[in-house]
């Protein structure tokens, strides 16, 4: 009756072992619990939240044979490995910046008071698969306000910060824990376990005193808690798996915020090694352009005219309009540096770049006008079908949710809706 | 009671409509039998296995004793007995289908009270989130306890968060559960070893707004003597700072230099009036108070992140200057921004695309309202209520073992056992009799005595240990589950009393049972009807029952969908971010269905009422005689207003339109389920919905003819449609009308018929057309004329029973976890006789309802033969 078990091995027997050294192959089954059937599949969230210049973003054409826009040019031989969509919002997501911390939650009316935001796409995916790697999710930023801004959020709305150092995911994701460390996260998952099995005990005494229907509860109610120890277990066996070996040094840190896009280029690099690795399949990034003072489109050029904020309010100024569209340009550039090495790796068979999905969005559609419609979404590899401008209704747009809901079932997730999802996006199968 | 097995009606291979063969299974002994010549003559030639037309056939129809097997019995016991089957009616004789219906009637009726004596009529289901958050801020004494959201959203069954079989015990729900105890200790145990230190902020002058309201020079300005001042003295303790604005993006209007380092509760104390601002921007006090609230949120300048929070209430802000004090909760690192309600809110906007601007809508006759504050003092977080250290909370946990600070860090502070093992089972003890509600025996405190043992046999700090222990306990089936009473008494091995006491208290006040309940309870005195009562009634007078009123109507009227669709402002600018409009229409819903209970009104008032719930802002939705604050009062309903009762609540109206357009057939169909419940067949597949003429040339009324002129389509739509057409009559808000408006450009040319121009609330500029005309007269399905909402509201009260019978349904599927069953009918019916001489009054049937074997869980084994009765 007990789901427990994997490979033969009785819970107690698991238990035991929790203090000494266990050989590799039964971590595997342990730490690749029954979920993993199949290739892994991936997802890399990116976001910059003043967007980009609409008018030159989108493509004038729709379908498969668009002629690709300018700021799509530096993309243009990923053509056929990302698909553009335009007309997408979130609905009921207005308040101008506000909007920002609800582009991967969809929560409605970010001003309003009772406002409460909800679970982020990551970690609404990270509750289904997290448990198939040694970190269930990764959430970066690039000049990200660490305090009041980020991508991922808890199922109670609380903020998950951003890391912003290279150096520090480098050391978390491929450096050893000191002993103590180790010893100290052991014997707390082993208390969560004895509380756990207390628990158990407490459902099999209720059991003997109640009828059929409520025994058979009860028992629901303790294979629940098995799952849950099985999870503390996969949890605990990656304490004893070495870290893996990355193939390259940390990227470097970037201190100086006005290099922008060097510190976008490392912390894309880093969610790279960390999709190649399998150290985690769901990343997000946050590129915090609102928090971005004056900036050099490259390193030694000169300072733009104003902050990233003031910049993109350009009011149809033609410096300052030209200044966005260089950096809207670097942006996509590093984009396709981004695919273009996910498409050389290999994992079997396939590209890295099929089985990693890679969003690219803003939550404003026109940041000079703090239009939150119309948003710029960009999608690429996760092996869906690519090659085409996709185009809702730019007067009534479809919600990006649905967009969401496709992403979380090429994950292998069982979802059908998710924020405010009518259903799954329409022309990506 | 004997239990019935086998298959009742098993036919053989039947060929070409034939009359069947022999049954296969050995012999039957209940009514279904008396009956089947009837079966075979009227059902089977539609009804066989291989035609099963609508997916039913009576061939193998067995007793009922499946759950699945007794469900299509109920359907054809009701289909028979409403005359729909068979479908030529004539073809049955009225004593043949009185013989079949009966006959159906035994049948299932004993099964079903078969079943709930071998099974129970609801198997063990978990505490929602809400009810665990409560339950968990009761036991801890920790009244702000916020953890509801840490676990999964509770799906509906029956249109409740209530239901046995829709509160499952997922992995991801136990988890969840795991995760809000962990938070609830952790919030338990003493922040440090001595209160924090309560400090005081004051700010006067400029320091009161430390923000921008944008929108300026008309939302925000300071004053002095009721004149502007461009530069005013920090120091000048006479000056006021003027805010006419509602808070919305981009804004941030907050005192400048105050930001909650601890989470708690802080008081607030300003001082304040409400004013009128004029052209000069000099201020005259206002004609009527104007509301406000704080908002709790980050000090994030005008993007807002994170939570935005309503806290301290509602103030009304007199025009005379007055002192206004009140208690705020704060998270450490959030701030109190000023939030005035139902003002105007500045328009951001970018002229031609260039740099941003605002525009402050145009003041309404005799100026903006406004309120002008002049010092605030902010003093927290306070120390606990009964000024004991460490507080309630904690002592709940270590009683009063000492605290000194921790060496490890890993908690707040550390508990100093005096004797370790002695202390840790007296604890443990304790704590289980307060979660259990109960003496508990060695068994009941073992599985958590031994994790803590064991951990203190490791040497491991006593602290920890101890929460671990208690992690257990709030973890274990007994309190996490909820058991099905069985009419309240000590029965041998498990306690109906307490399990009743719990179904009681969870159903009025979303929580566990306090002392008073489990007393009663513990002492035998739930099993006496009256007693049961009196317990009822308390808990209904008791403030605790509004959590019952929210959780009811948020599902039952749909009322957590109140905010759900914006107001189209194309076509209703005077609702663009109206928030306090929202917020009075929940409200008032609320406040009517806790007057009928509480007051013990007849359920007819549910459909129309003399008597109007209203504030300041709902008078002037409603267009009554003007109402001073925000408080929902009861005022007489005025000669030839049409409101009344909750059809013509603008929340109702608001949560059955889409925020666009109004659908007769959504509202109608609304009504006849949530308010009679009569719900109509699904739409059939395949039709397409009406699409609204936005041009406001059509109505949906007139479109919605052509919908549905086919004969097929009309059987139901007349059945629900006409109330639909009274309601339209009221706009997406509620708001009466005459026309529909249609959409029309901003520049029209200003002859174009019927425009309406201006610019909103919110400084947009709108314009819309009015439409056709609204008719809303139509007649009910059985061919009853009504000429408008008033004709409609008076034959619906014709109702009443039906109204009540409802009520009860909906009572019994919230309060028991499971919907009405087929055995309860006639309990039902007895209930309603018993109530109907006073006229259904609500809070009567609820007593009624409280007391019968389906609440209680009383074990019956057969039908009450008269009315059921008070004690």
């Amino acid at each position: 009756m007990s789901r427990f078990g994997i490979g033969g091995l009785s819970r107690r027997t698991v238990l035991r072992g929790a203090g000494v050294a266990i050989a590799l192959p039964w971590l595997d089954a342990f730490a690749r619990g029954a979920g993993s059937a199949g290739p892994p599949r991936r997802a890399l969230f990116i976001m910059n939240n003043l967007g980009v210049l609409p008018k030159p973003f989108f493509p004038g054409e729709t379908g498969p044979g668009y002629a690709l826009s300018p700021l799509l040019e530096p993309l243009s031989s990923r053509r056929d490995d990302f698909t553009v969509i335009s007309g997408l919002s979130h609905p009921g997501v207005r308040g101008g910046h506000s909007t920002e911390n609800c582009f991967l939650t969809a929560a409605r009316g970010p001003t309003r008071s009772g406002f409460r935001n909800t679970v982020s796409l990551d970690q609404f995916a990270a509750a289904e698969i997290g448990d198939q790697t040694r970190f269930p999710s990764l959430n970066l930023g690039v000049n990200v306000d660490k305090v009041n801004r980020s991508l991922a959020w808890t199922r109670d709305g609380v903020l998950v910060p951003a890391e912003d150092r290279p150096s520090r995911v480098y050391e978390r994701l491929f450096m050893a824990g000191s002993p103590d460390q180790v010893a100290e996260r052991r014997r707390r998952l082993a208390e969560r376990g004895s509380i756990l099995d207390a628990t158990v005990d407490e459902a099999r005494r209720l059991g003997r005193a109640v009828g059929t229907t409520d025994r058979q509860r009860l028992e629901r109610f303790e294979t629940s808690v098995r799952e849950v120890e099985e999870r503390l277990h996969a949890e605990g066996a990656w304490e004893d798996r070495p870290k893996p070996v990355p193939l390259e040094a940390s990227p470097a840190d970037v201190v100086d915020r006005a290099l922008l896009f060097k510190g976008y280029e490392s912390m894309l690099a880093i969610a790279r090694l960390a999709l190649e690795t399998d150290s985690t399949r769901l990343v997000t990034l946050l590129v915090d352009a609102f928090a971005t003072p004056p900036f050099r489109l490259e390193e030694g050029a000169g300072l733009t005219l104003d902050d990233y904020h003031n910049l993109s309010h350009h009011g149809q100024d033609a410096q300052r309009v030209a200044q966005l569209l260089e950096a809207d340009r670097r942006q996509m550039t590093l984009l396709a540096g981004l695919l273009d090495s996910l498409a050389e790796r290999r994992e079997g068979e396939e590209r890295l770049l099929d089985r990693t999905t890679v969003l690219f969005g803003s939550n404003m559609g026109d940041s000079n006008t703090h239009d939150n419609t119309n948003l710029p979404i960009l999608l690429a590899g996760g092996g869906f079908r690519h090659g085409s401008h996709l185009a809702f209704n730019p007067d009534d747009n479809a919600p990006l949710s649905n967009l969401f809901v496709s992403v979380l079932q090429n994950l292998g997730i069982d979802a059908d809706a998710f924020g405010s999802s009518t259903g799954s996006l329409a022309g990506l199968e | 009671m004997a239990l019935v097995c086998g298959a009742l009606l098993a036919f053989t291979s039947v060929a070409g409509g034939a009359i069947a063969g022999e049954p296969t299974e050995a012999p039957v002994t209940t009514s279904l039998e008396a009956v089947r010549p009837l079966l075979v003559t009227t059902c089977l030639g539609c009804h066989d296995n291989a035609t099963a037309a609508g997916g039913f056939s009576v061939e193998g129809l067995t007793d009922g004793a499946e759950r699945r097997d007794r469900d299509r019995l109920i359907r054809a016991h009701d289909r028979v007995a409403a005359g729909e089957m068979p479908p030529e009616p004539q073809s049955l004789a009225d004593e043949a289908r009185q013989e079949l219906v009966a006959a159906f009637g035994r049948v299932i009726d004993a099964a079903d009270r078969a079943d709930i004596q071998a099974n129970g009529r609801v198997p063990l289901r978990r505490l929602n989130r809400h009810e665990l958050e409560q339950c968990l801020r009761t036991l801890l004494e920790l009244p702000d306890l916020d953890v509801a959201d840490l676990l999964p959203e509770d799906s509906l069954r029956d249109g409740f968060p209530k239901s046995a079989e829709g509160l499952e015990l997922s992995r991801p729900q136990i988890e969840g559960t795991l995760d809000a105890v962990d938070a609830a200790l952790a919030a338990a145990i003493a922040p440090g070893v001595a209160p924090p230190d309560s400090k005081t902020f004051t700010a006067i002058s400029k320091s009161l707004f430390g923000g921008t309201a944008y929108g300026e020079p008309e939302a925000m300005y300071f004053a002095k003597d009721s004149l502007p001042v461009a530069a005013p003295a920090p120091d000048d303790a006479a000056v006021e700072c003027a805010i006419f604005r509602s808070a919305y993006w981009p804004y941030h209007g907050y005192p400048a230099g105050f930001v909650a380092e601890r989470p708690g509760r802080y008081r607030v104390r300003f001082r304040a009036r409400a004013v009128l601002q004029q052209p000069d921007c000099s201020l005259l006090p206002a004609a009527a108070p104007v509301p406000m609230t704080f908002r709790a949120r980050a000090p994030s300048g005008p993007d807002v992140s994170g939570d935005v929070k309503a806290v301290g209430g509602l103030f009304d802000i007199a025009p005379e200057e007055a002192d206004y004090e009140t208690i705020v909760l704060l998270r450490a690192g959030q701030t109190i921004e000023w939030s005035p309600l139902g003002l105007a809110v500045p328009l951001a906007r970018n002229v031609d695309g260039g740099p941003p601007s605002y525009r402050f809508p145009p003041p309404p006759p005799g100026g903006h309202r406004g309120v002008a504050v002049r010092a605030l003092e902010i003093v927290g977080p306070l120390p606990p209520a009964d000024g004991i250290w460490p507080p309630a909370s904690h002592r709940i946990l270590f009683g009063d073992l000492p605290i000194r600070a921790s060496s490890s860090g890993a908690l707040p502070v550390e508990v100093v056992p005096r004797e370790k093992v002695a202390d840790a089972k007296r604890l443990l003890r304790a704590f289980a009799g307060r979660v259990f509600g109960r003496e508990v025996e060695d068994d009941d405190v073992a599985a958590a005595e031994g994790v803590v043992l064991a951990a203190l046999d490791a040497g491991r700090e006593f602290t920890a240990v101890m929460l671990a222990g208690y992690r257990v306990i709030l973890a274990a089936p007994e309190f996490l589950l909820v058991a099905d009473p069985r009419g309240g008494s000590e029965a041998e091995g498990r306690s109906d009393a307490r399990a009743l006491a719990c179904r009681l208290s969870l159903f009025l006040w979303n929580d566990r049972p306090d002392a008073a309940l489990l007393a009663a309870a513990s002492a035998g005195r739930l099993a006496d009807p009256a007693r049961l009562v009196a317990e009822a009634d308390r808990l209904i007078d008791d403030p605790r029952f509004a959590r019952f009123v929210a959780t009811f109507t948020d599902h039952w009227l749909d009322l957590r969908h109140v905010r759900r669709d914006e107001p189209d402002a194309r076509f209703f600018p005077e609702y663009r971010l109206d928030e306090y409009l929202a917020e009075s229409l929940g409200r008032e819903t609320r406040a009517s269905v806790e007057r009928l209970i509480r007051e013990d009104l007849p359920i007819a008032k549910l459909v129309d009422d003399d008597v109007l719930l209203v504030n300041d802002r709902l008078a002037v939705h409603y267009g009554l005689p003007p109402v001073s604050g925000s408080g929902v009062r009861p005022v007489p309903r005025p000669a030839g207003s049409p409101r009344g009762g909750l059809l013509t609540q603008g929340a109702i109206l608001k949560v059955t339109a889409n925020g666009t357009s109004t659908s007769p057939v959504k509202r109608g169909a609304w009504v006849m389920t949530r308010l009679l419940g009569e719900p109509p067949p699904p739409p059939p597949e395949k039709v397409p919905a009406v699409e609204p003429d936005i041009r406001g040339a059509t109505t949906i009324r007139d479109l919605l003819a052509r919908h549905t002129a086919d004969a097929n389509c009309t059987a139901c739509h007349r059945r629900f449609d006409p109330v639909g057409f009274a309601l339209e009559a009221f706009d997406v808000c509620g708001g009466e009308r005459s026309r529909v408006r249609g959409l029309a450009l901003v520049g029209s040319p200003a002859d174009t018929p019927d425009l309406v121009t201006g610019i909103d609330r919110a400084g947009h500029d709108f314009a819309y057309r009015l439409g056709a005309a609204i008719d809303p007269a139509g007649s009910l399905a059985d061919g009853t004329p009504f000429d408008d909402i008033r004709g409609l509201k008076a034959e619906i009260g014709k109702r009443p029973r039906q109204l009540a019978r409802n009520l009860l349904g909906l009572w019994t599927a919230y309060a028991t976890g499971a919907p009405l069953r087929f055995s309860d009918r006639p309990e039902i019916e007895a209930i309603l006789d018993a109530a109907e001489p006073e006229g259904f009054r609500v809070r009567g049937l609820l007593r009624l309802f409280v007391v019968s074997p389906i609440f209680t869980g009383a074990i019956t084994t057969n039908a009450p033969e008269r009315a059921g009765a008070l004690p």
